[in-house]
């Protein structure tokens, strides 16, 4: 068995010396069986194999008595190298002191090939990992740069907004005072158009500022004020935009209950919708404006006469510059609906629009309950 | 006495030296950072590429012992690392006992290492090309050793493991290292352990360390191999004894 053996066998002595061997390693490697005999296993071994040898190969065979599965590279008498397995045991006599070592190598060429193709496959995947830690960090960097460039944007339109409104109000007072010394009649009309106009830039400024803010982080915020009445407020605004465009403005109010909101807000919720109908309602039908309060709800409603809006206009009506299929003369930035539906959030109540051939009409309703005791209880 | 483990394997190269001078010396034992079951988290691959990062921790744990005028016992590579802590802080060690010391494994112009450049070449390629050989594949199934039971098998779980890639880079910096020139600095006293047929420091290595380091004893151990701490411990101890007990 042991000559014939289909795996090579060794017989060392106790210092490594090769006692004895079979056929199968002198075919393997080629060599004599008289010119094995008297070598020491490790002469058979390739150089990082002799290293091994010395360094693991001993060291755990002495520890444990034995070792299995060790990875080494014969060296044939042509120079070639032919891998293989080891296993050894150690063989100790009665007082413990060790007498011999015996060894059996097995081929392993495949499973060297598998072992270093499996070791390039985890290489080229960490290679592969690499590359893509390295692109999701340029992705990173990249998504950044574009995300300060919006902030700078939003940042710039916020200061540009806020830098235009003194000029503006200086321009207003002008045309004020100018209309008080004025008498031809063509001058005070002039005068009124540019005040109105100075009004509805106004209101559009603080849209873009309201949009900045928002888009900045700081939202919309509110200045509760229940004492006061809301319906001067809202007459106001009615008043300013009237006198301005000429345009017919019916509306009725029933303001019975004090509500609590930002009365500036509540103004610029309802210019914007006033402004909306003014600029896309028909020219000559009357915009009729409702408010009131009932059932513990203060419900705001803005309608015009004129082409209905289209569903599918419908659905982005509140986002953020929608600007529908209108006529270029009738573009604004289509912030107006946006700052309003935010302003009706902020209160805790609703912005709903409803659109058929005989009217467009924009609904806003809130509750009466003070909004900072419900806020308080979450 | 500090006892430190060579490129492979860890301290539990010593559990067969060690023991035998517990009751004269306060024995101090350690496994380098990278090998048997020191803190990897520990590993800087650039501190680690040379020699000096580990004599640098042997000088740290001197220091954090209180060490003075110690006796450093190294096998294989750490024999280099453990002149290059004794150049550093002479204080330390008053002696050193070197085990199958090597200053340099490559040859060179009148000096035989025992291996050629591309020997080395060939082991690092082979680290590089075939680690499963040399280390997760090696891990072997652990077994009680009749013949040892006093080995905790715990002891030994982690002996002759290492991280792939540490393990490469301990060769690289062990067997690309050349210290001839920090030998004449040694001022302690120090004795040379030699085996017979030793392919990793051969004679003629442990010769030139003898001659280089004024006043060192050489002793030709009769024994094979690179490790006589495991396959020949009786004689090292009983060659270390003299040596150190000259101290006392």
């Amino acid at each position: 068995m042991f000559e014939n053996a289909p795996c090579a066998l060794l017989s060392l002595d106790a210092r490594g010396y090769i006692v004895r061997t079979n056929r199968a390693l002198t075919a393997w490697t080629g060599y004599a069986p008289e010119t094995i005999a008297g070598k020491r296993f490790l002469e058979l071994l390739s150089v990082s194999g002799r290293i091994f040898h010395e360094t693991h190969f001993v060291p755990l065979l002495r520890m444990h008595g034995s070792a299995d599965e060790i990875a080494l590279d014969l060296v044939r008498a042509d120079g070639t190298h032919l891998p293989v397995l080891v296993n050894a045991v150690e063989e100790r006599d009665g007082a413990g002191e060790l007498c011999s070592i015996r060894v059996a190598i097995f081929k392993a060429t495949e499973r060297r090939r598998y072992e270093r193709e499996l070791v390039a496959a985890q290489s080229e995947a960490r290679m592969l990992q690499g590359q893509l830690e390295i692109a999701n960090v340029a992705l990173e960097r990249k998504l950044g740069e574009e995300r300060d460039l919006g902030r700078l944007r939003e940042e710039f339109i916020a200061v540009l907004g806020h830098d235009l409104r003194n000029p503006l109000a200086s321009t207003r007072s002008g045309a004020r005072l100018l209309a008080r010394e004025v008498s031809s009649e063509r001058a005070t009309v002039i005068l009124t158009h540019m005040e109105a106009s100075t009004v509805r830039m106004s209101a559009l400024i603080d849209n873009v500022l309201d949009f900045a803010r928002g888009r900045l982080g700081g939202g919309i915020t509110l200045d509760l004020a229940a004492s006061q009445p809301l319906e001067p407020v809202l007459r106001q605004v009615v008043d300013e935009l009237r006198y301005g465009t000429g345009r017919e403005i019916l509306t009725d109010f029933a303001l019975t209950e004090p509500v609590a909101c930002d009365h500036q807000r509540i103004a610029q919720l309802v210019s914007n919708l006033l402004g909306n109908a003014l600029t896309h309602g028909a020219e000559d039908q009357p915009i009729s404006m409702t408010a009131r309060t009932d059932s513990g709800v203060l419900s705001i409603s803005v309608a015009n006469g004129g082409t209905p809006i289209s569903p599918s206009a419908m659905e982005h009506l509140f986002q953020p510059f929608f600007r529908g299929g209108i006529q270029p003369s009738k573009q604004g930035l289509g912030l107006g609906l946006h700052i309003a539906s935010e302003i009706a959030k902020a209160h805790r109540g609703t912005l709903v629009a409803q659109s058929s051939s005989s009217e467009t009409r924009f609904t806003f309703s809130m509750p009466l309950t003070d909004i900072g005791a419900e806020e308080h209880d979450g | 006495m500090l006892f430190a483990h060579g490129f492979g394997c860890d301290q539990n190269m010593w559990r067969f030296v060690a023991p035998a001078f517990q009751s004269d010396f306060r024995t101090v034992l350690f496994d380098h950072v990278g090998s048997g079951r020191s803190d990897l988290s520990a590993y800087e691959p650039a501190k680690y590429a040379s020699l000096r990062g580990y004599a640098d921790d042997l000088v740290e744990i001197g220091r954090e012992l209180g060490l003075r005028d110690a006796v450093f016992v190294g096998h294989s590579v750490s024999c280099m690392i453990g002149v290059l802590a004794a150049i550093k802080a002479p204080d330390l060690f008053s002696q050193l006992v070197l085990v199958c010391p090597s200053p340099r494994y490559i040859d060179d112009v009148g000096y035989r290492g025992g291996f050629t450049a591309a020997d080395i070449d060939e082991l690092l390629v082979s680290l590089a090309d075939n680690y499963m050989g040399w280390s997760a594949a090696m891990a072997p199934a652990i077994m009680g050793n009749p013949e040892h039971p006093e080995l905790g098998q715990e002891l030994t779980e982690s002996f002759c493991r290492t991280d792939p890639e540490i393990a490469r880079a301990f060769a690289r910096a062990t067997f690309t290292s050349d210290n001839r020139a920090d030998l004449p600095k040694v001022s302690a006293r120090t004795l040379i352990l030699q085996c017979l047929d030793d392919v990793i420091a051969p004679q003629e290595v442990g010769e030139y360390v003898h001659r280089a380091i004024a006043g060192s004893e050489l002793v030709i151990l009769d024994a094979t191999g690179h490790c006589p701490n495991l396959s020949a411990p009786r004689q090292v101890v009983a060659a270390m004894r003299p040596f150190v007990d000259n101290l006392a």
